[in-house]
């Protein structure tokens, strides 16, 4: 079979098809009432999650001073703790003696 | 809430749904709906399918009615995400490795497309095994061009794509079509 006659054939097959439109009258049936409550649930789910996403970027200063709040913390105990080391060090005569040398 | 005896236009429900009136949106999808099922039902392999294509059309065009320019009618605007939307199932189909050949989509008694298809024919169920088998933008122009009977401008519009580039995919995909339906033979 040549192509005009495969195309022949195609462009029939087509048209056959485009009379045989599938009948959707069920599937379409109460289908808003199906849509309106897909809407509804979908939309709960996006403002829990929008409340949520607005809740932590409101918080977020709040987290940041938090952060710098406690990093400034542990250096004061760590500079306290060297401090202490030090001294606690040169009281102790073998220590002060392994210093000097 | 928009009275349904005085059937207001588009426009007016679309102000309606945006404003927060629900049931405007259901009058809405109720006008359009036999379309949108109409173009879904030339992709979807079954009801479930169909069903899903149709409400995240909705879906989106609910979302997106902002979006809606007012530039074409409701409907245009509506079927442009109806055609994504096919695309989209049509690519996530090939993703998941679901194609199967013509030959097996036949002996395992294939059915074309949606729920409640007329009584198949065994050259249409050819067809449309091959149809299945088209990549799903070679599917996209030729179901819209052929069964759909849309111009060459009208596909352009509703995928995006340049008419030139419309133009190339519905020649490659003929071309495929007849090769598969004598492969089949």
């Amino acid at each position: 079979m040549n192509e005009e006659d495969q195309d022949r054939q195609l462009d029939a097959l087509f048209a056959q098809a485009r009379s045989l439109r599938p009948d959707t009258s069920a599937a379409e049936f109460a289908f808003e009432t199906r849509l309106l409550a897909r809407l509804r649930a979908r939309e709960e789910t996006t403002s829990t999650q929008g409340l949520w996403a607005m809740v932590s970027w409101r918080l977020l200063p709040f987290f940041a001073v938090c952060v710098v709040g406690l990093t400034l913390w542990q250096s004061e105990i760590d500079s306290e703790t060297d401090d202490a080391a030090t001294i606690a060090g040169l009281n102790n005569p073998v220590a002060a003696d392994l210093w000097s040398n | 809430m928009v009275s349904a005896k005085s059937s207001p236009p588009d426009e007016q429900l679309v102000d309606a749904a945006l404003s927060g009136d629900d049931q405007a949106f259901a009058e809405l999808a109720s006008r359009h709906k036999s379309r949108v099922f109409g173009v879904a039902s030339r992709f979807a392999r079954d009801a479930a399918e169909l069903e899903d294509i149709c409400q995240d059309v909705f879906v989106q065009a609910y979302f997106k009615l902002r979006q809606y320019r007012r530039d074409s009618p409701f409907e245009h605007w509506l079927l442009r995400i109806t055609t994504h939307k096919c695309y989209d199932y049509l690519r996530k189909r090939r993703r998941s490795g679901s194609v199967i050949s013509v030959d097996a989509m036949l002996e395992s008694g294939y059915e074309p497309s949606a729920p409640q298809a007329p009584a198949p024919h065994p050259d249409l169920e050819r067809l449309h095994a091959a149809l299945a088998q088209l990549s799903p933008k070679e599917r996209l122009v030729i179901t819209l061009l052929e069964l759909e009977e849309r111009s060459v401008q009208e596909i352009a519009d509703l995928t995006g794509w340049s008419a030139g580039n419309v133009k190339v995919r519905a020649f490659r995909a003929r071309a495929a079509l007849r090769k598969l339906m004598e492969n089949k033979k």
